[in-house]
């Protein structure tokens, strides 16, 4: 360990013979305990038509359990002072309670009724059906969620695992049955890839005796292993030249801008390396494309570029908004900047000022009891291991110019074949990028 | 039951020129933050120069005389450290995330540019074209913004709580370089701040660091009041906005009380039953068992001054806005009809506390509520009492709050009519 490594609290793991990892993390300080379940149930999991089933079914989950309808779940969980987490992400599904420490049993047994031992009533799934419905169609009045619905349906290409939102589209929404609902519970909320964590104020070994009475008591309500088929994962369909999605919002001043290019999976050995090249270009508040677009031309108020890292492919997005008026010249500027960082990679300035930008504030994100728990989850559940995590600060600082040069060219957004996407008024948006690439203007419901 | 001071160790220091400190040690990692609240926001303003609050935190980043445009994060990043900022309608905040050993560094920037900012034209030309894009964003192309700059207009007649924090988009345009100076000179006068550090740092060095480099700066004159009160509101209002949306909404406001009023409490303990978690009352009626709404969200912040409690109805596509306001009304009558059960009340005061124990929990949170207890309350001691304040709320001042609060004359409510403005 290097002075600069970051010493993890005290905490055990431990591998049940069902395949489900148990983690007890000692954090003193504040009386508080923090539970989390992450299980194998995210939104690549749905099946083929099925898009946003893994959130539907988390979202029934407290909708009633077999032991006390749905407004009982609510006060079973809130009277402790809680609010349920529960989240469905590309891969997983995640629910957790953070409570006073007094209440750690509570919290337990209220976090894993909800998870194990959902009612799935036939009226409930109709009412979520509905409610889910109306979301969808309300979420295209917020431009910037439009944009994150194009990038990863677009960007992953059709039939990928990855290539929908987690809410699914409404087309698959409005089939949805209870029995679907039950099949995806029965074959994903499964100890096998699951992993459950404590963080909490008593020793690892205390902790992880707690989590072991209550693997105990709820074994039977909790299958270990079930039959799933795997994943197909192609490769991204490949494009020579880059292609613009309008997609029309009638009256908006202003239009959103993401282009995207195929990334990098979580496991990939560079990963620091992306994630320091990737920080020179377009993250922090001092980087290349902030520096040129905001800081330099006033043309938007927030510019970025993030690795979209899931465990199997990525994606590199850079995304930004303007006033309709300088929508051309704000991604004409974008793709100079980031075909030029490809050729040349980071100056030496901005390499040192990454690498110690992303390794001083690394510890801050370890600070509350639910980021600990989540990181440390993540970090075992993507095969990185806890390595990862306390050699982080040491492995970015080690990144090298020729390292971070190689990523820039390999992960520009701006690359040959890269979409362009644009949320905003489709006459305006086609005027603005006339000449530029071909331009397909698609209509907003297409995207709910 | 109190939180203790023994667990919140906060020394209080201050300089000759009136810099009030707060210092807030823990070592358990090798990070600090470093909090500046200036006492002064929309509230702050005139009709001409709305928006100058948030304009000019945006013009606190580009450049001073130690350290020149780009310098400020530049520098910060480059010592493993971030900062943001915000402005509300009663304060400006900064703060600075960071590695330990960029302390010096820290507050040398910070007093820097307390001590000579440079506002230069061409910078605020720039700055102010990334303000209007920061409006478009939040206020123009965002519904929940454009009705909740609808209802602040609605509510209030006289006070500046009547614009919205980012200003009016002509008074952003009008805003001028002599403008700015004039502000700078009198708000920004380490008089009018609390500085704020929490983290891993050695008490009487980080001091000898601030009083060397703040204490040379000159105290303002004292500030002038906000004298302009609001009229009682002698019936309902209401305002309609056509959007070519999705679906309706609806955006209802009552004044409240001032932060430091002790009925703010009570308020939020209302706000907590009305709208936190899936069980709270909005949620339960509205969302689940009418199933008028996508979403509920009730808002109550604390101000300087009386404020506004508001609630937030994104509707179904096709709901009748009508229907779902008798809905509101219904449930708000409930709370002030019949008293809320103990059981409730209760789960209200375990979900606050349980939220102040999280604000906590981290290095910025801690320093953040210190500086909000300071400036809004008058002392950062306020946080040890609230989970006792809150605890000694009666089921009688719910009722007694929300009857007051909730009278019907006291509506103001914004609806949000999908359709075409006609030309």
């Amino acid at each position: 360990m290097t002075a600069t490594d970051v010493e993890l609290p005290p905490l055990l793991i431990e591998k049940a013979p069902s395949g489900l990892t148990l983690v007890a993390i000692q954090k003193r300080g504040l009386p508080l305990f923090h539970v989390r379940l992450s299980l194998p149930a995210g939104a690549c999991e749905d099946p083929r038509g099925k898009a946003g089933l893994a959130q539907f079914t988390l979202d029934l989950l407290r909708r009633g359990t077999r032991r006390r309808p749905a407004h009982d779940v609510d006060e079973m969980i809130e009277s402790m002072g809680a609010q349920l987490y529960a989240d469905v992400s590309t891969e997983e599904a995640a629910l957790a309670l953070t409570v006073p420490a007094e209440l750690s049993e509570r919290a337990f047994d209220a976090l894993l009724e909800v998870a194990l031992e959902p009612a799935f009533e036939e009226s409930e799934v109709a009412a979520a059906r509905r409610r889910a419905i109306a979301g969808l169609q309300s979420d295209l009045d917020e431009p910037s969620t439009v944009a994150g619905r194009a990038v990863v349906s677009l960007g992953y290409g059709p039939g990928h695992p990855y290539a929908h939102p987690s809410q699914g589209f409404r087309r698959d929404v409005e089939t949805f049955q209870r029995e679907d609902a039950l099949s995806f519970h029965a074959t994903r909320y499964q100890q096998q890839g699951g992993l459950l964590a404590v963080v909490g104020q008593a020793t690892p070994r205390e902790l992880l005796e707690q989590l072991q009475r209550k693997l105990a008591q709820w074994e039977s309500s909790w299958p270990g292993r079930s039959q799933r088929s795997a994943l197909q994962f192609a490769a991204l369909p490949p494009s020579q030249e880059m292609r613009a999605v309008v997609i029309h919002k009638p009256d908006a001043t202003q239009a959103q801008v993401r282009i995207v290019s195929p990334g990098l999976p979580r496991s990939t050995p560079r990963y620091t390396e992306a994630v320091v090249s990737n920080t020179a270009l377009g993250g922090g508040f001092t980087s290349l494309l902030v520096d040129a677009i905001r800081v330099d031309r006033g043309l938007s108020y927030s510019v970025s570029t993030r690795l979209h890292m899931n465990r199997r492919a990525g994606l590199s997005v850079f995304s930004s908004f303007t006033k309709n008026e300088t929508l051309r010249e704000l991604v004409d500027l974008a793709l100079e900047k980031m075909r030029a960082y490809a050729a040349s990679g980071p100056s030496e300035d901005a390499l040192e000022k990454a690498r110690r930008y992303l390794a001083g504030l690394f510890p801050l994100g370890l600070e509350s009891h639910e980021a600990l728990a989540e990181q440390v989850a993540d970090a075992l559940l993507d095969g990185l291991g806890l390595d990862h995590l306390r050699t982080y600060r040491s492995r970015v600082l080690a990144v090298t110019a020729a390292q971070a040069r190689t990523m820039a060219a390999e992960l520009s957004p701006a690359r040959d074949g890269a979409l362009l996407t644009v949320v905003g008024e489709a006459a305006a948006a086609r005027r603005a990028l006339n000449g530029l690439c071909p331009v397909e203007v698609r209509q907003l419901e297409e995207f709910a | 039951m109190p939180l203790s001071e023994k667990d919140f160790p906060v020394e209080e220091r201050s300089l000759k020129n009136g810099l009030q400190i707060r210092l807030l040690r823990d070592n358990s990692l090798p990070v600090c933050t470093l909090y500046g609240f200036f006492r002064v926001g929309s509230r702050n303003e005139r009709p001409g120069i709305t928006g100058i609050s948030h304009l000019f935190e945006h013009m606190m980043f580009n450049g001073s005389k130690k350290y020149g445009p780009k310098e400020f994060d530049r520098r910060l990043e480059a010592a493993g450290g971030t900062s943001n900022a915000y402005t509300s309608h009663d304060l400006t905040a900064y703060y600075e995330d960071f590695a330990s050993e960029a302390l010096p560094l820290v507050l040398d920037l910070e007093a820097d540019r307390m001590a000579s900012l440079i506002i230069d034209d061409s910078s605020l030309a720039r700055e102010r074209e990334v303000v209007k894009e920061e409006r478009r964003f939040r206020t123009d192309n965002d519904i929940d913004g454009m009705m909740d700059e609808a209802l602040g207009a609605l509510t209030f007649l006289a006070h500046p709580y009547r614009w919205p924090v980012i200003g009016w988009m002509s008074d952003i345009e009008a805003i001028t370089r002599q403008d700015c100076e004039r502000y700078f000179r009198r708000y920004y006068a380490p008089n009018n701040c609390t500085l704020v550090l929490v983290g891993d740092f050695e008490a009487d060095a980080a001091m000898r660091e601030i009083e060397r480099l703040y204490g040379g700066i000159a105290p303002g004159e004292p500030l002038p009041a906000v004298t302009t009160g609001e009229p009682p509101q002698k019936g309902a209002r209401r305002a309609e906005i056509r959007y070519p949306s999705q679906a309706p909404a609806l955006l209802a406001g009552f004044r409240g009380p001032s932060g430091r009023d002790p009925d703010s409490l009570v308020l939020d303990l209302i706000e907590t039953a009305l709208s936190s978690g899936e069980g709270a009352r909005l949620k339960r009626a509205l969302v689940y068992e009418q199933e008028l709404c996508v979403d509920s969200h009730v808002y109550y912040g604390w101000r300087m001054d009386p404020g506004l409690f508001e609630i937030s109805l994104k509707l179904n596509p096709g709901v009748d806005p009508q229907r779902a306001e008798s809905s509101l009304w219904a449930e708000l009558s409930r709370l002030s009809d019949e008293q809320i059960s103990e059981r409730e009340l209760e789960r209200a005061k375990n979900l606050v506390r349980n939220q102040l124990l999280r604000a906590l929990a981290t290095t910025n949170g801690r320093a953040h509520t210190i500086g909000q207890m300071e400036v809004m309350l008058g002392t950062w001691r306020a946080m040890l009492d609230l989970p006792d304040r809150y605890a000694s709320i009666t089921a009688a001042d719910v009722q007694r709050v929300a009857r007051k609060t909730f009278a019907p004359h006291r509506r103001n409510v914004v609806t949000l009519v999908p359709g075409e403005v006609e030309a």
